[in-house]
Formats: C-alpha cells, sequence, structure tokens
C-alpha cells in the first residue's frame, strides 16, 4: 500500500516535470521561461522526494534535509537569474511597449527622461541604448585604426 | 525495501522517462537566445539531475546517492549564484 502510494508521489513529480520542460521549451520570454522552471524545482522535485521517502522509509530524514534545502535555495537562484534578465534589459517587447504606454502621461514629466512615477521611459531607454551603440561603433572604428 | 515488482519496474520506468526530458532542456541550452535563458536551462538541467539521482537511490537501494544529490544541489546553487551576478553585473562579487 506505502509502494502504491510512493508510486503516485513519484508520478505526480514526473508529471510536473514534464510539464516545467515544455514550458522551458515553448514559452516565448526568458521570464517566462523562469517562471516554468520553477515548477520542476518545487512540484517536481518535491513529488520525487516524497516518493522516494514513502518508497524507502530509512532515508526519509536526508530527503527532507535535501527537500529544505531546495526549498531555500530554488527561489534564491531563480531572484538572481531573472534580475540578470532585467538588468541586460532582454525583457520581451510588448512589456516595454506596455511599460512606455503607461509612463506617456499628460502631464509633463519633472525631468528629462524620468516620467511622474520616476519610471525610465521608453524614448529615455533608446538613447541610452543608441548612445552604447554608437560607442561600440567607435570603439570598432578605433581598434580597426590600430591595426591597420 | 521494496518487495513489489510492479513498483520496482514503475520506479525504472520513471527514471528512463526522467533522464529522457533532459534532452530538451539541453536543447534550450544550445538553443536558448540569450545568456540568461542558458543559465536558466543548465539550473533547470541540474534540479532535474537531482530527481534523476533520488530514483537512482531507489532503484540502487542505496542511501549515498542521497547524500550525493544533496552536494550536487549546494554546488548548483553556489555557480548558479555566482554566474548569475557575473553576467548581469560583469563580475562575481
Amino acid at each position: 500500500m506505502l509502494d502504491f502510494l510512493g508510486v503516485i508521489a513519484l508520478l505526480f513529480g514526473l508529471f510536473f516535470s514534464a510539464v516545467g520542460v515544455i514550458g522551458v521549451i515553448r514559452l516565448p520570454d526568458a521570464l517566462a521561461r523562469l517562471h516554468a522552471s520553477g515548477k520542476v524545482a518545487i512540484l517536481g522535485l518535491f513529488g520525487l522526494l516524497l516518493g522516494a521517502s514513502l518508497l524507502m522509509p530509512s532515508s526519509a530524514l536526508r530527503l527532507l534535509t535535501l527537500g529544505l534545502f531546495v526549498l531555500l535555495t530554488s527561489p534564491v537562484a531563480t531572484h538572481a537569474i531573472a534580475a540578470s534578465v532585467y538588468r541586460r534589459q532582454e525583457i520581451a517587447k510588448e512589456l516595454t511597449q506596455e511599460l512606455a504606454q503607461d509612463s506617456a502621461s499628460p502631464e509633463a514629466p519633472p525631468f528629462a527622461g524620468v516620467d511622474v512615477t520616476g519610471v525610465i521611459t521608453r524614448s529615455r531607454i533608446q538613447d541610452i541604448l543608441d548612445a552604447q551603440e554608437r560607442a561600440t561603433r567607435q570603439r570598432r572604428v578605433d581598434s580597426d585604426k590600430r591595426k591597420s | 525495501m521494496i518487495e513489489n515488482e510492479i513498483a520496482q519496474t514503475a520506479i525504472q520506468l520513471i527514471l528512463l522517462a526522467l533522464v529522457i526530458l533532459l534532452i530538451p532542456a539541453s536543447w534550450r541550452v544550445v538553443a536558448g537566445p540569450t545568456l540568461p535563458d542558458r543559465l536558466a536551462a543548465v539550473d533547470l538541467i541540474t534540479t532535474l539531475l537531482i530527481g534523476v539521482i533520488v530514483m537512482l537511490a531507489l532503484v540502487e537501494r542505496t542511501q549515498v546517492f542521497v547524500d550525493m544529490a544533496i552536494a550536487l544541489a549546494a554546488f548548483s546553487f553556489v555557480g548558479t549564484i555566482s554566474i548569475a551576478r557575473y553576467i548581469s553585473e560583469g563580475r562575481v562579487y
């Protein structure tokens, strides 16, 4: 009976692992893919750990330790990856366009590039990106000159 | 420990399915358009590997593999955090 329950829990974990992997393949955006891989880390792995501790009760304490460790570390790691996505400005275009529409308010912004709520406007982001692109092009021209 | 033959077969089939799930996850590492995508896929692969190791512990009926899984979880956490900080800030700390 315990074996049967354990296999059911293992199948639960396998189902959510499969769902998470399919999501990581098919979702369009880095942040959405992170959302899908979180399902594998918590639901999938915890189903597997529960099933393993039902099938092998002598190692339940170690499996519990592993589960607590993953419960602590997985959100931290996912948050670090999401922060790197945000800082590199690799959010999907739809999201940033929505942000620009939200910040296009009728009142004049307090100062250039920042709207009333303090969010950097889309045009300011575009200005920064353009400046960076110009700088890299200049650097490439300089290095070409140095080579020749 | 596990007397039931059907349960033993089911465990082996679930282990096989988890190993097959590693293939699409590693496809995302190769194809992922941006660097954080690849890092997230590597993190996903490590999580799946922890599951595979736990299933191996069930198949082999030994507890040593669970200790291996704990060590793998610890190392993967440190690695993911440091690589994420590196690709977002250009340095680890």
